[in-house]
């Protein structure tokens, strides 16, 4: 991101609590981070840090407490859930821990279901979820049902599912953490591949350090406050 | 795309759903079997009503309050006013599309005696030569019918009701003597030979009911008038529109006519299908909770074992009302598929029931016991799949509101 450059995602003096019982625990406590188009971020930190929480809000899954979320410069908070919705279905792809495939729809439907709910045509679903399947890997595993799958194959039709939209920003939360180590640097691997090829900014959360030492920029978090934001050039 | 994955939803937990179908099919069988009873004996009843004497409908003067001093009745003591101009009417009826026949017949009431015992009677007189024409019935408990020709003078004939046989000690073969009020208020008594006993079907009616040749009637009551036409029609179906298509008859005639089909000539069959129709409705109420409650567990805990999966297509933007109907297309999954597994159950045991020729206790105040028969119409089938599909959808509203409520990053964490 340069000067010049606006950024495509924007969180300022962002607070979140939650209420356990009769605990209220800041999640977040007064994050400003920008990023800007086609970066790849990874935002580190231990189990409890805020980092799934900074990236629901990033992704419109959440409301903040105080602060907002500017979306190429659009507070989310200004949109109706609808558009919001509408946000997440074409510019926001999302790539979650625990994989979240549909376990009654093959790997080739999970990735066609959003286009689908995107009112695209058959013909051109069919084009861009095979494309998508094989970018990751799975062209010939497109037919199997997510219980017929490997972990890693898995995440990679989660990461499909993304990708076929053509968002604009993937985030992920713990992506690699339902893998074993092998698996996951290959997943990082092709996170890091796609953010190259494809141009769309990666944002995702982990608490693997592995994974952390080969990522081009780290944001630390720790008790819901960045405490360090690193790029490597 | 919706209806894919709702159907496929249903297969996830094979057992819940299996139930819930059961539940359903069962509700739609029990309801089919219902109905075809119901209908059945509304339609048996109502013909065995039309064919037992009372026919389609009848045309009968006005009776109005000049009539209640007895002028122009046809007999004394309030009896009602005579159809003068019967036999033209007979034709112009006869004539109409669907009729079959029209029978003169004069109702009136008096006391017969065989000397030891009296009782009062009420008086149905025919043209019994026209009764096979009209396909009227009799149902002849002791003894013969009356004759189809009109008898001689000194020989005349009558049946007498089962419980006015009994009140008389009267058989087939004995005479017993009618007296009557005539139309100029004097009295008259005419002998007529039991031919037999039978039954009206109910009770009541048997306990009062004289049945004898218009001729003789004519004879007793000093007359050769007659009360009123009855009206045979060849489908029942039809009864409304014969009525109605009466008008010119009505304004050609030289009295004030009245026209009464057979539900407001037998108001029994208003009381026998209203209590039928309240067994059934209340039929209906179970069935329906049944269903209802079933479904909306069934529906409810497949939304709250999937909360995660809901949040994750809320979250890769699915809206609330795609999801809502997603569970909408699971509930009519279950009504689809358990109504016709359910009218195909019930139409077997229809065919089943209807070949064992099963008897079934009389109706409420009826003589005779019926033969369970079951008629099913495809109407039915439409409406209890539409029931069906009511009841489910309502089902459906709970969970559909639980999607309405759910908090995105609260499903996503649900474990």
């Amino acid at each position: 991101m340069t000067v010049a450059d606006p950024p495509l995602l924007e969180a300022r003096r962002l607070r979140k609590s939650y209420r356990q019982g009769k605990v209220v625990v800041e999640a977040l406590s007064g994050v400003d981070l920008a990023i800007g188009a086609r970066e790849f971020v990874v935002i580190a930190g231990i189990s409890g840090s805020g980092k799934s929480t900074l990236l629901h809000l990033l992704g419109g899954l959440d409301q903040p407490d105080q602060g907002e979320v500017l979306f190429a410069g659009t507070d989310l908070a200004a949109r109706t859930e609808s558009e919001r919705t509408e946000l997440r279905r074409r510019q926001i792809g999302f790539v979650f821990q625990a994989f979240n495939l549909v376990p009654v729809l093959s790997a080739y439907e999970n990735v066609e279901y959003g286009l689908w709910l995107g009112g695209v045509a058959k013909d051109e679903r069919r084009q861009r979820v095979v494309a998508a399947l094989e970018a990751v890997g799975l062209a010939e595993r497109m037919s199997h049902r997510p219980d017929h799958l490997s972990g890693g194959e898995r995440q990679r039709v989660a990461l499909a599912r993304a990708l076929v939209q053509e968002p604009r920003v993937i985030l992920a939360d713990e992506p690699t953490a339902s893998l074993d180590s092998r698996t996951s640097g290959e997943m990082l691997h092709l996170l890091l591949e796609l953010n190259a090829t494809r141009g769309a900014t990666f944002v995702f959360a982990t608490h693997d350090s592995a994974l952390v030492a080969h990522a081009p920029r780290v944001v630390h978090l720790v008790d819901g406050r960045i405490v360090d934001d690193l790029a490597r050039r | 795309m919706l209806a894919s994955i709702a159907l496929r939803n249903l297969a996830r937990n094979r057992r819940r759903t299996l139930l819930s179908l059961l539940i359903v099919g069962m509700g739609a069988a029990s309801m089919l079997l219902v109905i075809g009873f119901v209908r059945q004996s509304f339609v048996g009843l109502g013909e065995a009503i039309i064919e037992g004497g009372v026919g389609h409908f009848e045309i009968a003067p006005v009776l109005g309050d000049d009539d209640d001093d007895g002028e122009g009745a046809i007999a004394g003591g309030g009896a009602p006013p005579s159809l003068v101009d019967w036999q033209e009417i007979r034709s112009a009826v006869e004539n109409r599309p669907h009729v079959r026949a029209a029978g003169a017949t004069i109702q009136f009431a008096g006391v017969v005696t065989n000397g030891d015992r009296s009782a009062a009677f009420l008086g149905v007189a025919v043209e019994t030569e026209r009764e096979p024409l009209m396909g009227m019935k009799v149902r002849v408990r002791r003894g013969s019918n009356l004759a189809a020709t009109p008898p001689a003078e000194g020989d005349d004939r009558a049946l007498l009701g089962v419980g006015l046989a009994r009140a008389l000690a009267a058989e087939p073969g004995d005479v017993v003597t009618l007296l009557v009020a005539t139309a100029d208020g004097s009295l008259n008594a005419l002998d007529v030979t039991v031919d037999g006993v039978f039954t009206t079907g109910f009770e009541e009616m048997d306990n009062r009911i004289l049945k004898t040749h218009l001729m003789t009637a004519q004879r007793a009551l000093s007359t050769d008038a007659v009360t009123s036409l009855v009206v045979r029609l060849d489908d029942t179906a039809f009864t409304a529109a014969a009525v109605s298509d009466l008008e010119d008859v009505r304004h050609q005639s030289s009295q004030p006519l009245d026209v009464r089909d057979w539900k407001a000539r037998a108001p029994f069959y208003g009381q026998v299908r209203a209590l039928y129709t309240g067994i059934f409705v209340f039929l209906g109420i179970v069935v329906a909770a049944l269903v209802a409650l079933s479904s909306a567990n069934t529906l409810l805990m497949s939304v709250l074992e999937r909360i995660r999966e809901l949040g994750t297509l809320l979250a890769i933007g699915t809206s609330r009302s795609q999801l809502a109907r997603l569970l909408l297309f699971e509930a009519l999954w279950l009504a689809a598929l358990g109504v016709v597994a359910g009218s195909a159950v019930g139409i077997a045991l229809v065919v089943i029931i209807n070949q064992l020729g099963i008897e079934m206790p009389p109706p409420p105040a009826a003589v005779d016991p019926i033969e369970l028969s079951l008629m099913v119409i495809p109407t039915d089938l439409a409406w209890i799949a539409a029931f069906m599909t009511l009841i489910l959808v309502l089902a459906a509203v709970a969970p559909m509101w639980k999607v309405f409520r759910v908090r995105i990053v609260e499903a996503l964490g649900h474990v």
